[in-house]
C-alpha cells in the first residue's frame, strides 16, 4: 500500500516571548491509503499540533524546526501559505477543527458557505454542490431542507456534524478529525462513527483521528500512534498494540479507562504530568511518571525501534523486552 | 456504606420543572392575563428518587434530557413547578431564608467546568475559606489544611497560595471539590466533574470521589453523560430521557440487565477499548424529540424499535420489577410482569418496601 | 413578533421620544432671560411697539398656553416665523440647512471612509512599532478640541501659508448665488477646504479605533482559522474578517451623523460657515424662539431616527439580531 501521508522526525518548536516550547519532537508516522490513523495522547501531547502542522495552520509563533512531511512523495513542510491553499487544503486534506461547533461562520448561510468552499478548489456548478451537500447532510443525519439555513440556528451537535459533512464535500484523501466527537452523547458518536466508517468503505478515504479517547481509537483505526509530551511512545497496529503493549505508557492509559464490561476494577493512576520540553530533551519523555523507569531512562530521548523486529510495530522504551516481567513484578494497573 | 434504615437524606416525589416559553417579563405577564396556554417546555417531568446516607447516585442522560436542570432544582436554583423535595424529612421548597441557608451549607455543587468554577482572584486559602467564613465556621486554617489533604493535594502548604491560573485543569478541579467539603456537607451535588479532564486524571479524580465519598459518609448525585464513569462510582444509577427518568436500578444489575430499549441503546453505542470486541453499531435514528410541546405518552416513542400502540395512549408509570429495586418505565415490562408486587401508581412513586 | 409589527411599534417610540425632546427642550430654553423683544429693546424701541410686538407674537402668554399653541401649529405644519427676519421659519432655516449639510455630511462620511481603512491596516498588521505610530498619533489628534484644531489649521494654512481664506462659505461676492453655481465655483471650494479637513482630522480616530478593536478581535475568532484551513484565498478570507468587523463601525456611522448636523456649531463659528448651527446660535443670542425651537424640533428628530435607522441596519446586516433580540433554537 503506498504511503500517502509520511511524517518524519518532525520537530516543532513554539516561542513565547518568555521561553520556547518544544510542542513535538521527532515524530514519524504515515497514513496510507484507505487508513485510519489514531493520533493518541492528553491535552498538551502535540497531537493537534501535528494536525495543524501538516496544514501549514500553525500560529505565526509555530514552526517545524526539523523534520519532513510528504504527500504523495511531495515534501510539503515548506510550503508557501499560497501552495498550501492551492494544492493541498480540503480538495486534499481536510479538517474537522477541535470544538467544531465554533468553527463555522455564523453570519453565513450553509449553502452559501460549502459553495464558497467548492467554488475555491473545484469547478463544479452551484447546482452539483448543493446536491453533495444534501447528501452529505443527510448521511450525518441532517435534515436536508435545512442546507440554507445558519449555522446559529443549528444546535451545538448539529453544527458538529455539519462541520464533518463539510469535512466531505470535496471527497478529500485524508481526513484530519481533531477530537470530532468529543462534545457529543455517545448516541451521537456511534451515530457518527457509524457514518465515518461507511464513508471509508465507500471513498476510500483515509483519516488521521486525533483523541485522547483510547476507546474510540480501538474500534475505529488501523493503526495508532500514542504521543506523550510530543514524543511517540509507540506506534503500530491497534490490534498488535493492543495484544502486547510495549510502552509503560500504553498499559498505564489503557488500565486508566473505565470499561463498563468491568465496572468494578480498579483504574490505573499515572502520576505526576507530561512534561513540557523546552529546548530539547534529553531524557524519555515519560521517565519521571513511569513506575518502571531505571537510571537509563534519564539519559536520553529513546528512538522508536521495531518490537520484536514487528514492522508494524513500534517502541520508544528502551525496557520494552522486559517489560511483561516488570508489571507482574508491580502492583500498579488495576489489582487493588 | 449506606445506611438502609436512617431517613434518606434526600426524597424527590413527582418533581416537574417547567419553562414557559415567553421572552420577556412583559411576554408572560401578557401570556398569564390574556389566558393563553403557552406551549411549556418540561424539562422535568414527575420525578422522584430516594437517595440514602452515604449513598452515591448517578443520573445519565444525553445532553439536554434536563439532568442539569434538575440538579439545579435540587439546589434550589429553580423552584420546582410541581412536586416536593424532602431534605432529611423536610420539605425545602416551605423553607425560610435562615432555612435556606442552613440548607445551603449541606447541601454542595460541584460544576463541570474547572477552569471557569474558581475565581481566579482568589488563592487556593481564600476560596476555600470563603464559604466557611459565610456559614460563621472556626478554625477555618485547619479545616482548609485537612481538606486539601482529603483531595490528594498534599502537602497542602504547596497549594495554599496558588492562584487558580497556576493549577492544572485536575488540581483546579480538586480545589472545587475541596471547597464542596470544607462545609462537611451531607450532599454533594457533582455535574459532570470530570469531563472535561484529560482520561488519566479523570481516573485518579474518579477513584478519590469514590474514597471520599466512602470515608465520610457524604451522599453524592452525580449526573453525566458517560455510563462509564458513572457506573465506576455510582451505586445506584437513574437513566434520564427528555426529562423523565425511564430506568433506576442499582449500577451492576443495569449494567448487566438494562431492561429500557433506551438504556439497551446507550450502552450499546459505547466504544469498548478493545479491537477484537465485535459491537454492533446502535440503530437508533435521529435525535431526541423537542422537548417543547411534547405530545403525551412515552417520550421515547419516536425512536423506539420495541414501539407498541399501547406506548401512545399512557404516559408511563415506574414500576417495580424485582428484589433489587430495579424500576423501569416502560410498557414493555408493565404488561409482563403478574406477581403482586408490582407497585404502580400515577405518580411514579418509589414502590419499594 | 413580526418585523412589520416592531418597527410599527418603533416608530410609534419614535414619535413619543421626539415629542419629549422637543417638550424638554422648549422649556428649557425659556429659562433663558427675555425674548426678541428685549433684545429690540435693547436697541432702544418705545414701550407701547414692544408690548404690541409681544401680544402680536403671543409673548405674553402663560407660558404653557405658548406651548400648547407651539404644539398646535407644529401639528399642523405651522413652523412659525422668524421673530428677527420677520419670514418664515423655513424660509430662515431652509439654506443653513443645506450649507451645513454639504460640509458635514461628506466630512464624515470622508472621515469614516479612511478611518476604518487605517484601523483596517492597524488591525491586520500588528506590530509593536506600527501600533505606537499608527493609534498614539491618530488619539493624540482626535483628542484636540474641533475648535482648536480648526484655529490650528487657519492658522497654519491660512495665515503661515496663505493657501486658503480664514472663514466664509464665499467670498462675499458670491453670497445669494443658487447652488449650482456655487457648487462649481472655484471659491467655494477653497472656503470648503479648511473646515471640511478639520471635521475629518477631528472624526478620524473615532472609526479608526473602533475598526483596529474589532479586527483584533475578529482575527482571534475559530471561524476565521476555518475559514483559513479550508483553503479559502486571503482576499475571501479577509472578506468574512471585514463582514463582522465592519458593524461596529456601521453602526457608528449614523450616529456620528445624526449627532454631528446639529453639532458642527463650534466648526460653523470658527469658520463662520453660514450653517444651521451658526444660525441656531445666532438665533439663541437674538433668543428668536420660533427658529430656536425649530432647529431643536430638527436636531431632535434626526438624532433619534439616526438612532433608530440603526438598529433596522443592524438586524439587516447581522441575521442573529433578530427584530425582537429574541435567540433562534
Amino acid at each position: 500500500m503506498s504511503n500517502l501521508l509520511e511524517v518524519e522526525d518532525l520537530t516543532i518548536q513554539y516561542k513565547t516571548r518568555d521561553a520556547s516550547v518544544q510542542a513535538v519532537t521527532d515524530a514519524t508516522f504515515s497514513v496510507e491509503e484507505n487508513q485510519f490513523v489514531g493520533l493518541i495522547g492528553e491535552s498538551g501531547s502535540g497531537k493537534t499540533t501535528i494536525g495543524e502542522a501538516i496544514l501549514g495552520l500553525m500560529d505565526d509563533n509555530g514552526e517545524i524546526a526539523s523534520g519532513k512531511v510528504r504527500y504523495k512523495g511531495e515534501e510539503i513542510q515548506d510550503y508557501s501559505e499560497e501552495e498550501f491553499q492551492s494544492k493541498l487544503r480540503w480538495s486534499e486534506i481536510s479538517l474537522i477543527p477541535q470544538a467544531s461547533m465554533n468553527s463555522l461562520d455564523p453570519i453565513d448561510p450553509l449553502d452559501q458557505q460549502a459553495i464558497e468552499l467548492a467554488k475555491t478548489h473545484t469547478d463544479w456548478s452551484k447546482q452539483k454542490i448543493l446536491t453533495r451537500l444534501q447528501e452529505l447532510f443527510e448521511i450525518v443525519g441532517l435534515p436536508a431542507d435545512r442546507i440554507t439555513d445558519y449555522p446559529f440556528q443549528f444546535s451545538g451537535g448539529m453544527q458538529q456534524r455539519a462541520v464533518i459533512a463539510f469535512s466531505l464535500l470535496l471527497d478529500p484523501e485524508i481526513i484530519i478529525a481533531d477530537e470530532p466527537t468529543t462534545a457529543l452523547d455517545v448516541i451521537m458518536q456511534d451515530q457518527i462513527f457509524k457514518y465515518i466508517n461507511q464513508i471509508k468503505d465507500e471513498n476510500d478515504t483515509s483519516m488521521i483521528l486525533i483523541t485522547h479517547d483510547i476507546s474510540v481509537v480501538f474500534e475505529n483505526c488501523d493503526t495508532m500512534v500514542l504521543l506523550h509530551s510530543g514524543h511517540i511512545a509507540e506506534r503500530g497496529n491497534i490490534k498488535e498494540i493492543y495484544r502486547d503493549p510495549r510502552h509503560p505508557y500504553s498499559i498505564l492509559l489503557e488500565e486508566s479507562f473505565p470499561d463498563i464490561r468491568s465496572p468494578d476494577k480498579s483504574l490505573a493512576i499515572i502520576d505526576g504530568k507530561p512534561p513540557v520540553i523546552q529546548e530539547g530533551v534529553d531524557m524519555c519523555t515519560f521517565a519521571e511518571r513511569c513506575p518502571w523507569a531505571n537510571d537509563d531512562c534519564f539519559d536520553e530521548l529513546p528512538n522508536l525501534e521495531p518490537v520484536a523486529g514487528d514492522e508494524n510495530h513500534y517502541t520508544s522504551c528502551i525496557r520494552a523486552e522486559e517489560l511483561d516481567a516488570l508489571v507482574e513484578g508491580s502492583d500498579v494497573a488495576g489489582d487493588d | 456504606m449506606i445506611e438502609m434504615t436512617a431517613e434518606p437524606v434526600l426524597r424527590l416525589e413527582g418533581v416537574d420543572k417547567d419553562f414557559s416559553q415567553a421572552n420577556s417579563i412583559l411576554g408572560s405577564i401578557k401570556n398569564r392575563v390574556l389566558g393563553r396556554d403557552v406551549e411549556q417546555l418540561h424539562a422535568v417531568d414527575d420525578v422522584s428518587l430516594t437517595l440514602r446516607r452515604g449513598e452515591v447516585q448517578g443520573i445519565i442522560g444525553e445532553s439536554g434530557c434536563g439532568k442539569t436542570t434538575l440538579l439545579k432544582t435540587i439546589a434550589g436554583l429553580h423552584e420546582p413547578s410541581k412536586g416536593d423535595i424532602i431534605y432529611r424529612g423536610e420539605n425545602i421548597t416551605e423553607y425560610t431564608t435562615k432555612e435556606w441557608k442552613e440548607y445551603r451549607k449541606n447541601v454542595q455543587i460541584i460544576f463541570q467546568d474547572p477552569f471557569n468554577s474558581l475565581d481566579p482572584k482568589y488563592p487556593v486559602k481564600e476560596a476555600l475559606a470563603e464559604p466557611l467564613k459565610i456559614h460563621d465556621v472556626d478554625d477555618i486554617e485547619d479545616r482548609v489544611v485537612n481538606v486539601l489533604k482529603d483531595v490528594k493535594l498534599d502537602p497542602p502548604e504547596r497549594y495554599l497560595d496558588r492562584y487558580p491560573d497556576e493549577l492544572s485543569g485536575g488540581e483546579k478541579q480538586r480545589v472545587a471539590i475541596a471547597r464542596a467539603l470544607v462545609l462537611d456537607p451531607d450532599l454533594i451535588l457533582a455535574d459532570e466533574p470530570v469531563s472535561m479532564l484529560d482520561v488519566s486524571t479523570q481516573a485518579a479524580i474518579l477513584e478519590d470521589l469514590n474514597d471520599i465519598t466512602t470515608q465520610q459518609d457524604v451522599s453524592m448525585l452525580y449526573i453525566s453523560h458517560d455510563l462509564s464513569t458513572v457506573s465506576y462510582i455510582c451505586d445506584r444509577v437513574n437513566v434520564m430521557y427528555l426529562g423523565r427518568i425511564v430506568e433506576s436500578s442499582e449500577t451492576r444489575d443495569l449494567l448487566d440487565e438494562p431492561l429500557h430499549p433506551y438504556t439497551q441503546e446507550l450502552m450499546a453505542a459505547i466504544p469498548v477499548p478493545d479491537p477484537f470486541a465485535e459491537r454492533e453499531r446502535t440503530q437508533i435514528q435521529g435525535n431526541p424529540a423537542n422537548p417543547i410541546g411534547l405530545p403525551g405518552g412515552c417520550r421515547f416513542k419516536d425512536r423506539c424499535v420495541e414501539r407498541m400502540d399501547i406506548c401512545d395512549t399512557t404516559p408511563n408509570d415506574i414500576e417495580t420489577n424485582d428484589q433489587t429495586e430495579h424500576q423501569v418505565a416502560c410498557h414493555l415490562h408493565y404488561d409482563h410482569t403478574a406477581t403482586d408486587d408490582v407497585a404502580v401508581s400515577a405518580n411514579g412513586g418509589d414502590g419499594h418496601e | 413578533m413580526s418585523d412589520l409589527k416592531y418597527i410599527l411599534k418603533r416608530s410609534a417610540l419614535t414619535v413619543l421620544l421626539i415629542f419629549f425632546a422637543i417638550t424638554v427642550l422648549f422649556f428649557i430654553f425659556r429659562l433663558l432671560p427675555g425674548d426678541y423683544v428685549s433684545v429690540l429693546a435693547m436697541d432702544g424701541a418705545d414701550p407701547e411697539t414692544i408690548e404690541s410686538l409681544r401680544a402680536k407674537w403671543g409673548l405674553d402668554e402663560p407660558l404653557y398656553i405658548q406651548y400648547i399653541t407651539y404644539i398646535e401649529n407644529v401639528l399642523q405644519g405651522d413652523l412659525g416665523m422668524s421673530h428677527r427676519y420677520r419670514q418664515p421659519v423655513l424660509q430662515v432655516t431652509g439654506r443653513a440647512i443645506v450649507n451645513s449639510f454639504i460640509l458635514v455630511a461628506p466630512a464624515i462620511t470622508t472621515a469614516f471612509i479612511l478611518g476604518s481603512g487605517f484601523g483596517t491596516l492597524l488591525g491586520t498588521n500588528r506590530s509593536e512599532k506600527g501600533e505606537l505610530w499608527g493609534i498614539v498619533p491618530l488619539t493624540f489628534i482626535g483628542t484636540f478640541p474641533i475648535f482648536f484644531m480648526g484655529i490650528l489649521l487657519i492658522i497654519v494654512f491660512s495665515f503661515w501659508l496663505n493657501l486658503f481664506p480664514t472663514g466664509g462659505m464665499a467670498a462675499v461676492t458670491q453670497q445669494g448665488l443658487p447652488y449650482s453655481e456655487l457648487l462649481t465655483s472655484a471659491g467655494f471650494w477653497i472656503h470648503y477646504f479648511l473646515p471640511f479637513l478639520t471635521i475629518v482630522v477631528n472624526m478620524l480616530y473615532l472609526p479608526a479605533l473602533t475598526m483596529r478593536t474589532s479586527i483584533v478581535e475578529v482575527l482571534g475568532q475559530d471561524f476565521i482559522d476555518y475559514h483559513r484551513a479550508k483553503g479559502l484565498k486571503r482576499r475571501a478570507q479577509m472578506r468574512h474578517v471585514m463582514k463582522h468587523a465592519s458593524l461596529p463601525v456601521i453602526t457608528q456611522y449614523p450616529v456620528s451623523l445624526s449627532r454631528a448636523i446639529g453639532g458642527m456649531v463650534v466648526v460653523e463659528m470658527v469658520f463662520n460657515w453660514p450653517g444651521i448651527g451658526y444660525l441656531l446660535l445666532q438665533s439663541v443670542y437674538q433668543r428668536d424662539f420660533p427658529v430656536v425651537q425649530f432647529v431643536f424640533l430638527l436636531i431632535a428628530v434626526w438624532v433619534i431616527l439616526g438612532n433608530f435607522v440603526v438598529d433596522i441596519l443592524y438586524s439587516s446586516v447581522d441575521p442573529r439580531v433578530t427584530v425582537e433580540g429574541q435567540e433562534s433554537n
